[in-house]
């Protein structure tokens, strides 16, 4: 169940950045809190408690026994989508301080209506 | 195949290869667009004879063309004014640029008149009204910027009227599953009465549109003044038409089930006559001579929009006959000012004057042009003017009988002032090296002057087609014996002869009255007036037609001012603004639209018994 | 053959290209070429097995529900189709518009969404959808930066922003679908999905309306793409109008008609694609830079085909499906001769563009010719998308819906022929001496064709339209042979 909550909480706190701080850095963290959130969820989901790693290593153990798999081939697939969203953020930042020379995302607004 | 198929495929294909050989081969240009308009002028007098009917699958709909009597009436004058149109486009487009684009969008025009008059089913009715409605568009922004304005006015107010024809077009396919015009007819008295009107005023809007009726008419003048002359013959004699052509369809094949329908049917006659009276108190204060064959314009279909509306077989009879002559003499009108446009380069009445003796035949056809549309004997607007007074009254619609008459004796005032201060009037000097215009642009003109005539003098010629469209449209014939004009002397080969003699009167006063005044006249330049010993300035403009109805204006003005253009104009501004005001919604800050879309979600499960109707 | 083609091909080109690249420059642009020319091919042959009876691919040798799974089934044929022939034309426009190095990574992004578009298409699981997602929207961050200039990072940052977005909320629903059924196979997790309670469908619902509906473009989560439209360079614009948005449209049409079909969602639907389109459409209205103003038409396009989903009915999913296929020509039409139009008027403004029909007349008439087609007037192929929408909208018996879509195609037409009659009607003296390059001219040239010929017989789209819009509607056959 705490892994439950704390995911969730995880969650809110990553909305939190980046819905109210302004820093384009801090927006991107908040970003990575929401995926990291999410991945404790799935990860959750798939825990059985006392759970074995699902490999049969030893004679009798029982599929009910382990943790199951599925989560965690996503939440490894994810892990590295997220990694990859973040860098592509990132490089944008970069280009973004270089042309803007602000990290305020209220200050990059050349783009509207 | 048949001629039907014949004048789609060679206008339609004409039009493209006309575009294509103008960027390959320029000469053949002209040569191949005035083929393919006598050729469709020669299949459309083959398809007279025949009653043919095409059939053949297209998406999920069977598209069906076919001729009846009513659609040759029309087809006949789409014709005959395409291919002079073309004749006279020849000469006068000679020095202008992208011709290629233009006689492709002519042809396209003239393609789509074909097409809406062949259609016997809302599918293919609507596919050529849009054809016609963007190439007319590209038409008017022809010419230079300040057609941009005008032309997005015609297509938005096309567009309307386009739409409400497929809002009713649609309707009709949810109510009865069909879209063949047989099977609809068959089945329109199945629909509910309200949807029935629903349909009939939706259908009327939208052809009402194109024949610019009173609250639609807006977008008329600007785009009838400033497309290219040729095409505003053909712009303004034959496409209005095709509104008057589904007006008719409408009121006479559609909706004459429902008892509901005689209300639509006088509001659409007064409409008509408000137009007609309106057009023309506008018309007489225009100084730019198309601007107030435009008017004019508008004015003459509220009369064919009354004979239509108030519905009697002499009142169709009346209306339909003026849909024939008012494309011709529209078409004269419109090619005779554009010749003087041709030589002068302008259309402005007070500055052009007294080209009677440079111009004398281009005079001559602005002549028949403005008896025919006054209705004085002998020219054919006489008999279409009487039958149509004949049955307002003995309709008893005696207000709009006042109404008509009113306005056509106002017409009088536009007319005269518009042949005087074009060709009478004193000599400028400025106009000295004017000639008459090349004998292509003289040929149009003069083949539809002595049409008129002919109308005039045997008006059975034109009746006899028309009382065969009126039977398509409603089982029952014209006949010459409904009419006092025809029956005071019995049959129509008598009422030839009277109209020869009254025609012969009014020719030999006119002969005596010009040659007893000939001997006399002498010739002034503007220049050459009593001042009454005041000194006219300099820069002052003495053409005799400014200020030609300075009183009557002055006495009219507060009426004028309220424009129903202004009206539309503001509504139009202020629904930009608001629209503008929308796309403030986007920001520009990404963050905003983060919060777009946490907000959104917190909406949807918040409301979600609401909205998906299951509690969360 | 078989449809694994059509993710892995181009996937082994995007990593093929920068070596490739080490060899000449002239074999990184050949090779996508090549490889959408195979797909084209590829895609044709198959499209009639499809058509008639779905295939199913299964990967790796796990059986259904516990593998990967393929399912080439009408509607994936269809979009596979449209994805790499517009692909391929977008390809021969980019031939000779991309001039910026580093080319080699411009047409790798371009394979990785190609690979992603197609995924999204053919795949039968959801994690998988998840996957193939994400790698097209991370090429398409990229993409939207390709200029590298200072507002292309913007809107590239923005993109990113709200597709994270999207993503946190469809892995999200796809953790809860987990949680809740154990398998990630669409057919099973239709036939599974009934047992659970309805409220947590519903979530899951939300979720994915919102994941999916900011790839589709659905108000108010559409910020981002009249930024990215119109920054990234033109032909993305076409692949994000003609590709991107039509696999997103296509998965949520998907989903939703698997797993939650309900009146209340479609009228959800129904009423969210009426509000996209006229606010789209009045936001255009005054736009100052043609790309803009097409990315914001883009949108009330797409805000058409969902309000033809949301109907719902087996006429309306099939204009819808029609309407899909227009809108990918025509607005790549639309975007590859603005691109131009732009180049040569050297300003992205509209009001730079006066007289440029006399300048540039073959670029101009295909501007214009896209302009009248994307109203919807005869004899151009959008007209008859357009009046099946209304007609399956009034076969539905709903008029209002009819009347709105035509509000908003005058105030399209308004926008539209503004910027028509300023390329053609104001006169100004040449000053630009370059020309379109004739791949650009033959890749719209293509497209002006099909638009015409599908103008003059829509039976050649229309017949393939209807078993796609069965394939869609029809759930029992996509569990029967998703699960064989």
């Amino acid at each position: 169940m705490i892994y439950y909550a704390t995911s969730i909480l995880l969650i809110l706190i990553g909305m939190y950045a980046v819905l109210v701080k302004k820093n384009l850095i801090k927006i991107v963290i908040g970003l990575s809190i929401v995926d990291n959130g999410i991945h404790l969820l799935l990860i959750a989901i798939g825990y059985v408690k006392d759970g074995t790693a699902p490999i049969f290593s030893k004679p009798g153990l029982q599929a009910s026994q382990m943790v199951d798999p599925v989560p965690q081939a996503l939440v490894l697939t994810a892990i590295v989508i997220g990694l990859a969203v973040t860098a592509v953020a990132l490089s944008l930042i970069i280009r973004l301080y270089d042309h803007h020379k602000t990290l305020n995302i209220n200050k990059i607004r050349k783009l509207k209506w | 195949m048949n001629s039907i198929a014949y004048i789609l495929l060679i206008t339609f294909a004409g039009a493209g290869i006309t575009f294509i050989v103008h960027h390959l081969i320029k000469p053949l240009r002209d040569i191949i667009a005035i083929t393919v308009a006598a050729s469709g002028l020669y299949f459309v007098i083959q398809s007279l004879t025949e009653k043919t009917k095409i059939v053949f699958g297209i998406a999920d709909f069977n598209i069906i063309w076919g001729n009846t009597p009513y659609s040759n009436l029309f087809a006949v004058l789409i014709a005959v004014l395409g291919f002079l149109t073309i004749l006279y486009a020849r000469d006068f487009m000679a020095e202008k640029e992208r011709l290629g684009y233009f006689y492709m969008n002519l042809l396209f025009v003239i393609g789509g008149m074909y097409g809406i008059v062949y259609s016997q089913d809302l599918i293919s009715l609507f596919f050529f009204w849009e054809v016609m409605t963007w190439s007319s568009f590209l038409l008017v922004i022809y010419c230079c910027k300040e057609a941009q304005p005008i032309g997005l006015k015609y297509f938005v107010f096309s567009a309307i009227g386009a739409y409400s024809l497929l809002i009713a077009i649609v309707m009709i396919y949810a109510q009865t599953g069909n879209l063949e015009l047989s099977n609809i007819l068959q089945n329109f008295g199945n629909i509910s009465e309200v949807n029935q009107i629903v349909i009939a005023v939706l259908l009327l809007t939208g052809f009402g549109v194109k024949s610019a009726i009173m609250p639609l008419h807006v977008w008329a003048p600007d785009s009838y003044s400033i497309s290219p002359s040729p095409f505003t013959a053909l712009f303004s004699g034959a496409l209005s038409k095709m509104g008057i052509f589904g007006i008719g369809m409408v009121l006479f094949k559609f909706a004459s089930h429902s008892g509901y329908f005689s209300y639509v049917k006088i509001i659409l006659a007064w409409l008509g006559g408000i137009t007609a009276l309106l057009a023309t108190f506008y018309a007489i204060f225009q100084t730019d001579a198309k601007k107030l064959l435009a008017y004019s314009s508008i004015g003459q279909l509220g009369y064919i929009i009354i004979g239509l509306a108030v519905g009697t077989p002499l009142s169709i009879a009346a209306a339909l006959f003026l849909v024939i002559l008012h494309g011709a003499f529209k078409a004269m009108l419109f090619m005779s000012v554009g010749a003087v446009y041709f030589r002068t380069g302008t259309t402005d009445m007070n500055s052009v004057t007294g080209l009677i003796r440079k111009m004398p035949l281009s005079f001559v056809t602005m002549l028949f042009g403005i008896i025919t549309v006054s209705g004085v004997p002998p020219l054919g607007g006489f008999a279409a003017k009487w039958m149509l007074y004949e049955s307002l009254i003995q309709s008893k619609h005696y207000f709009l009988v006042i109404v008509v008459f009113a306005a056509s004796t106002a017409a009088f005032l536009y007319l005269y002032k518009l042949i005087f201060s074009l060709f009478l009037g004193q000599e400028e000097v400025e106009w000295s090296h004017v000639k008459e215009v090349p004998l292509l642009m003289l040929i149009p003109m003069l083949i539809l002057s002595a049409f008129v005539l002919v109308a005039g003098i045997f008006p059975g010629l034109v009746l006899d087609p028309i009382s065969h469209a009126m039977q398509y449209l409603g089982n029952y014939g014209f006949k010459y014996e409904t009419s006092v004009l025809f029956n005071e002397w019995g049959n129509k080969i008598n009422m030839q002869t009277v109209i020869n003699v009254i025609g012969a009167v009014f020719l030999i006063a006119g002969l005596f009255v010009t040659f007893k005044g000939l001997k006399k006249t002498r010739y002034v330049t503007t220049k050459d007036i009593h001042t009454s010993g005041e000194i006219p300035e300099e820069n002052e403009n003495l053409t005799y037609a400014v200020d030609f109805y300075k009183p009557f204006e002055r006495a009219i003005a507060p009426a004028l001012k309220a424009s129903i253009d202004k009206i539309y104009t503001a509504i139009g501004n202020n629904l930009e603004q608001a629209f503008d005001f929308l796309r403030y919604v986007y920001t520009g800050n990404g963050q905003t639209y983060a919060m777009y879309v946490v907000l959104f979600l917190s909406l949807l499960i918040l409301f979600a018994e609401l909205i998906f109707g299951i509690k969360l | 053959m078989s449809p694994v083609h059509f993710i892995a091909i181009p996937l082994f080109a995007a990593f093929l290209i920068p070596l490739a690249g080490k060899v000449s420059k002239e074999l990184v642009k050949i090779i996508p070429g090549l490889v959408l020319l195979y797909l084209s091919f590829v895609s044709v042959t198959l499209f009639p097995i499809g058509t008639h009876h779905p295939v199913v691919e299964i990967i790796a040798g796990f059986k259904p529900p516990f593998g990967i799974t393929l399912y080439y089934g009408a509607i994936a044929a269809f979009l596979t189709t449209l994805i790499t022939l517009i692909g391929f034309v977008i390809w021969l426009y980019s031939y000779k518009f991309i001039i910026r190095e580093p080319i080699e990574k411009y047409y790798m992004l371009f394979m990785m969404l190609i690979t992603g578009s197609t995924g999204i298409v053919l795949t039968g699981d959801i994690f998988n959808l998840f996957v193939f997602f994400e790698i097209t929207s991370i090429a398409a961050y990229s993409l939207t930066a390709f200029l590298r200039d200072r507002d292309g990072a913007e809107a590239a940052f923005k993109y990113l922003l709200i597709g994270s977005f999207a993503s946190t909320f469809f892995l999200l629903a796809i953790a809860i679908i987990y949680a809740n059924v154990h398998t990630l196979n669409l057919a099973d997790i239709a036939v599974k999905i009934q047992d659970v309670p309805v409220t947590t469908r519903l979530f899951v619902l939300i979720l994915f309306l919102i994941g999916l509906g900011i790839e589709s473009e659905m108000f108010p989560l559409n910020g981002w793409a009249p930024d990215a439209y119109s920054q990234a360079p033109s032909p993305v614009g076409a692949v994000f109008g003609g590709i991107v948005v039509k696999a997103a449209v296509y998965s949520l049409m998907r989903i939703i008609f698997l797993m939650f079909n309900s009146h209340d969602v479609l009228h959800f639907l129904l009423v969210m694609g009426i509000i996209t389109m006229l606010i789209a459409e009045m936001s255009a209205m005054k736009q100052q830079q043609i790309k803009r103003m097409l990315a914001f038409s883009s949108i009330g396009q797409m805000g058409l085909v969902i309000i033809a989903f949301g109907i719902g009915t087996e006429p309306s999913v099939r204009a819808a499906m029609f309407q899909m296929f227009n809108h990918a020509l025509i607005k790549s039409l639309l975007f590859f001769s603005a691109g131009y139009l732009v180049f040569h008027s050297g300003s992205k403004k509209i009001s730079a563009l006066d007289g440029l029909g006399h300048d540039k007349p073959i670029t101009s008439f295909f501007f214009a010719f896209g302009a009248l087609a994307i109203i919807g007037l005869p004899p151009f192929s959008g007209f008859w998308s357009k009046l099946y929408i209304l007609l399956s909208i009034a076969d539905a018996g709903l008029m209002v819906p009819v009347v709105l879509i035509l509000i908003s195609s005058i105030i399209e037409a308004v926008y539209y022929l503004r910027v028509v009659s300023r390329l053609y009607f104001y006169k100004e003296e040449a000053t630009d001496v370059r020309r379109t390059p004739v791949s650009g001219l033959i890749a719209m040239g293509i497209l002006t064709v099909v638009i015409l010929l599908v103008g003059f017989y829509p039976n050649l789209i229309l017949n393939w339209m209807t078993p796609a819009a069965a394939d869609l509607l029809n759930k029992a056959s996509y569990i029967k042979f998703g699960l064989f």
